[in-house]
């Protein structure tokens, strides 16, 4: 009996340590299961309204490709982007809002900033959106309104990147700190997580930053003109991370370029015309896909459809209509005296209706000797730079084959122009009535970012320094790049004529 | 039972056949399988710019090594600019510079042909975009830095699979069997080929560089045939091959020396030199390329600059009586090699001078016969074999067709304008820089001093061995205005 019983046990302990083996089996392989799929899953954060999507969906710009080789994305995973305006409280006192970022309300992040699940962790990326809203109020003391596809004239994006890369590098920047502050932010991450961060995400954040710095310390130190609020040197930074090109060997001239965030409304008519300020492209889907790369896209992260999506949205978008009044007889006059001295090159108000009058010469380039505007953005994108772009994507119907050296700036078509503030590609002009001054009665050195309208010049008050928690960019004519000159059309009219052509213009 | 087992005996060597054919096919489609290149058009201009030449067998680069390579080493170019920062030519829209091909044997892989050396870029004062020119000399591509870029790369530490396959993760999703063809064959192995080639070039470390424009021709050929290169140094000016149909009715001799007067033969002794194999070389695609640059028409001066035809038919009469003999098609002398002494070179003429009055030696002296008749035996028994590669003792007289272009002048590149043909030596540019392609249409040649010239060009020190811009001194003895009204008839050549 004993013999028997101790036989059962032992069959029984047998039995029970077999189902234990496999059950311990089916766990971890139902742990590797999920460990691949949590690590590999791509979730992206959609929205159902093409302007949600606009302002908060991703274009793939947010890190991916995979755990062992991660491509692409410019900021820290979401966490820790949310956290650094507080580990780094003295480098950035009001937030990222004080930086033109706008923050609406129901939503943590900014406008511009995406969200997405890759390679196992919460990811942000930029969008669209950062460059191109922009916002605007009536009064000093009114209330901002975003408008969507509108240069973002208020935003300080060089000043974003200087703070990223200085926090992610700066002392400060610990994974006690980090997971601190997240826990008294509220942000809570599983016990997982904190070990992966501690272990991996943070070093490895570091070690990305240091790269970026290293390639784009150069445009972000003080040697080249500050880009300051509502600009961005759009090719140089390309060539630092796209091909890894050393900076400190080009001429420093070469390096001195930032120019105006465009409008994006309305490019359906646009396509086919030169696009960019100096008309380097005339594919609006081309032109697309080469700006993603400047939020962090590459040719491996690209979201296509979801850029398409955005790009369907913009196709159409209509510019803003002029939210103020405007002089009917003044602007019937501004009509004529327009049509005399700035259609030609410029179409009219039917733009915003696709419709291209009496303008043969929109879209096209100018040549460089007869704008006569400041040349440096021009000279930033040379033969060599456009060769190498037909190597980015590469082996795939995204390849760039648009891309041309071009020598003037392209005729833009005017819709919503009023805007679009200030003018010129450099910004370089604060209103359009100082445009149709000559150069030399142009204002020699202004205030950037404010968005209080200024009815009377149309373009945005130039004259404060500071106010609602944003400091403004003194932007100085004399320095490199920042030339006010040329463009010479329109500035021996008569008072009343310019006072006429831009009361016409705030119907674009 | 016995039949199972008999079934099963023959089972087993089966699946072991049909595995072993699989892995065997596999290797043949991942390494060998050849398949014909996709250009954008049928047209021969196409197939000369990036035509295969059957370089891609033996000295194709993996394409995807070839594309990383700028962006993880951009140190070891000349300047920022990738690719294009080594003076190729670059059309608007297209993956690869002119002169690039890339052809699928097993993998992709990138090989130069003819076009690499053989297109200019001239851009007029002012303009921002070089025009494109086939069949003339390469005179901004620095195909010596290239080589030193691609051994500097296979030198660095590194140049390993993992960071190349990180690198290409950036841009491409190679797919899973590419990546471990690169990891673990096509890196090493191309690592491997590089620094043997290194090797093999260590004799251009130790004279001066070819710089922009300039090739030396024929020491690799001697390294290939096994021939010392010793002291010698074979620096020379690229050639333009566009009308080569005068030259062949004219039997004159092709490279400086004039050391081949059949031009079936130079064309795929070049088609060798830019990395052909005797077993690779595509008869059809270079017959079909003879015969295209037989009619091809030189660059027209007239197309981007004025000439004072007055002037110009001044200067006609003093071509015709001074040049003309060793210059022009069917002069006399015409396409025939000029011996290396001071009597052939005017000594009677310009007895004063001082000597010597023949130009820079050292490209002449570089070929001997036991080097040309060695490239003859090399190719024996093949149905192409060469009869016709011979040693000279001096420099061919070339005739002048778009000589506009093809400065820098004389064989070695050693003097930057045609102007400066007609000064004696003393009075020609000691130092410039060659490899811009801004055109001065005054002094005939490429800008060659200030900021830009020397950003974008070599140095060339005509102090240095083979740089010597001496001789030549026809022309020198003419009157100012006579010099004025020859260059102008020059330009309409």
């Amino acid at each position: 009996m004993s013999n028997d019983e101790t036989r059962t046990e032992a069959t029984d302990r047998k039995g029970r340590r077999h189902l234990l083996c496999w059950l311990l089996a089916i766990v971890a392989l139902l742990l590797v299961v999920w460990l691949i799929w949590h690590f590999n899953v791509d979730r992206p954060v959609d929205y159902a309204a093409d302007t949600d999507h606009f302002k908060y969906g991703s274009i793939g710009s947010e890190p991916g490709g995979s755990l062992l080789l991660t491509v692409g994305g410019l900021l820290p995973p979401e966490p820790i982007f949310r956290v650094l305006p507080k580990i780094c409280w003295d480098k950035l006192p009001g937030g990222y809002a004080s930086l033109g970022f706008i923050f609406e309300k129901g939503h943590d992040l900014p406008i511009g900033v995406s969200q997405r699940f890759r390679l196992g962790f919460q990811q942000v990326g930029l969008n669209c959106a950062v460059c191109h809203t922009g916002t605007l109020r009536a009064t000093p003391d009114g209330p901002s309104q975003p408008v969507l596809g509108m240069p973002a004239h208020q935003l300080a994006l060089q000043d974003f990147f200087r703070f990223v890369l200085d926090c992610t590098l700066d002392p400060r920047f610990t994974a006690d700190n980090l997971l601190g502050t997240m826990k008294n932010e509220g942000i809570d991450l599983s016990p997982l997580d904190k070990l992966l961060y501690r272990l991996a995400v943070i070093p490895q954040t570091q070690a990305k930053t240091l790269a970026l710095q290293r390639q784009l310390a150069l445009l972000l130190g003080n040697e080249v003109t500050e880009w300051g609020r509502g600009r961005v040197d759009t090719f140089n930074p390309y060539k630092g991370m796209q091909f890894n090109w050393q900076l400190d060997r080009l001429p420093r001239n070469e390096l001195t370029a930032s120019s105006d965030f465009p409008s994006l409304w309305n490019q359906k008519p646009r396509d086919g015309m030169h696009l960019h300020w100096d008309g380097d492209n005339d594919s609006v889907d081309e032109r697309n896909r080469s700006a993603s790369l400047g939020a962090g896209v590459t040719p491996v992260t690209l979201d296509y459809p979801r850029l398409q999506r955005v790009r369907n949205w913009i196709w159409t978008l209509p510019p803003p209509p002029y939210p103020f009044a405007i002089d009917a007889a003044r602007a019937a006059r501004g009509r004529e005296v327009y049509r005399a001295n700035c259609q030609q090159c410029h179409a009219d108000d039917q733009f915003k209706k696709g419709i291209v009058n009496g303008a043969p010469l929109v879209g096209t380039v100018a040549d460089i000797k007869d704008i006569g505007t400041d040349p440096y953005r021009l000279n930033s994108y040379t033969y060599i730079f456009a060769s190498n772009q037909y190597t980015l994507y590469p082996d795939s119907p995204f390849r760039f084959t648009h891309f041309r050296k071009t020598n003037g700036y392209a005729n833009q078509p005017l819709d919503g122009i009023w805007a679009r503030s200030p003018y010129l590609h450099n910004g370089s002009v604060p209103t359009l009535r100082d445009l149709l001054e000559p150069p030399a009665a142009r204002p020699k050195g202004f205030y950037r970012g404010s968005d209080v309208f200024d009815q009377q010049k149309v373009g945005f008050v130039s004259n404060v320094a500071a106010a609602n928690g944003l400091r403004f960019t003194w932007f100085d004519t004399a320095l490199p790049a920042n030339g006010n000159f040329g463009h010479v059309y329109g500035v021996n009219l008569s008072a009343e004529d310019k006072d006429a052509i831009v009361e016409f213009m705030k119907s674009f | 039972m016995g039949t199972d087992r008999k079934t099963r005996r023959l089972w087993i060597p089966a699946i072991v056949i049909v595995i072993l054919a699989f892995v065997g096919w596999l290797a043949w489609y991942e390494l060998f399988r050849e398949e014909p290149q996709q250009l954008a058009n049928n047209s021969m201009e196409e197939a000369f710019k990036y035509g295969s030449i059957g370089a891609e067998n033996q000295n194709g680069l993996p394409f995807w090594i070839w594309m990383v390579l700028p962006r993880m080493f951009p140190e070891y170019l000349p300047a920022p600019g990738g690719y294009a920062a080594l003076g190729f030519a670059w059309e608007p829209g297209r993956e690869m510079p002119v002169g690039f091909t890339r052809k699928t044997i097993g993998f992709e892989r990138v090989a130069i042909n003819c076009a690499l050396c053989h297109t200019a870029m001239v851009r007029k004062p002012g303009e921002v975009v070089p025009r494109l020119y086939l069949g003339g000399p390469g005179h901004t591509m620095d195909i010596l830095a290239y080589q030193r870029f691609l051994f500097a790369c296979a030198s660095d530490p590194r140049f390993t699979a993992g960071n190349i396959l990180a690198a290409v993760g950036q841009i491409y999703q190679l797919p899973w069997l590419d990546r471990q063809l690169y990891r673990f064959l096509l890196v090493p192995q191309t690592r491997k080929t590089l620094l043997k080639q290194k090797k093999e070039f260590a004799w251009t470390n130790s004279r001066p560089i070819w710089g922009r424009g300039r090739i030396d021709p024929l020491n690799p050929v001697k390294v290939m045939l096994g021939h010392g290169v010793g002291n010698t140094i074979g620096n020379s000016d690229m050639e333009p091959t566009w009308n080569m149909g005068p030259r062949v009715q004219g039997k004159m001799a092709f490279h400086w020396d004039g050391l081949n007067t059949d031009f079936t033969e130079v064309v795929r002794n070049s088609a060798l030199g830019d990395g052909a194999s005797r077993r690779s070389m595509p008869l059809q695609s270079l017959d079909r390329l003879e015969k295209w640059l037989l009619d091809l028409p030189p660059a027209k001066f007239e197309s981007l600059f004025p000439v004072d035809r007055a002037l110009a038919a001044a200067g006609e009469p003093i071509f015709r009586q001074r040049c003309a003999d060793c210059h022009a098609f069917g002069g006399g002398k015409t396409g025939q090699v000029l011996p290396l002494t001071d009597e052939a070179w005017g000594a009677q003429q310009f007895a004063a001078a001082p000597r010597p009055l023949f130009t820079d030696p050292h490209r002449a002296e570089e070929w001997g016969p036991a080097d040309a008749q060695a490239l003859n035996d090399y190719t024996k028994g093949y149905p192409w074999a060469f009869t016709h590669f011979r040693s000279t003792s001096g420099y061919v007289n070339v005739p002048l067709d778009a000589i506009w272009i093809r400065a820098p002048y004389l064989h070695n590149g050693s003097v930057p304008y045609l102007a400066e043909m007609f000064e004696v030596p003393a009075k020609r540019t000691k130092v410039f820089y060659q490899g811009d392609d801004v055109y001065d249409p005054v002094r005939m040649g490429f800008v060659a001093e200030g900021p830009e010239a020397e950003r974008m060009g070599t140095r060339l020190d005509t102090a240095q061995p083979g740089n010597s811009n001496q001789g030549h001194l026809w022309g020198t003895d003419l009157s100012d205005g006579e010099k004025k009204a020859l260059l102008e008839y020059l330009k309409t050549l």
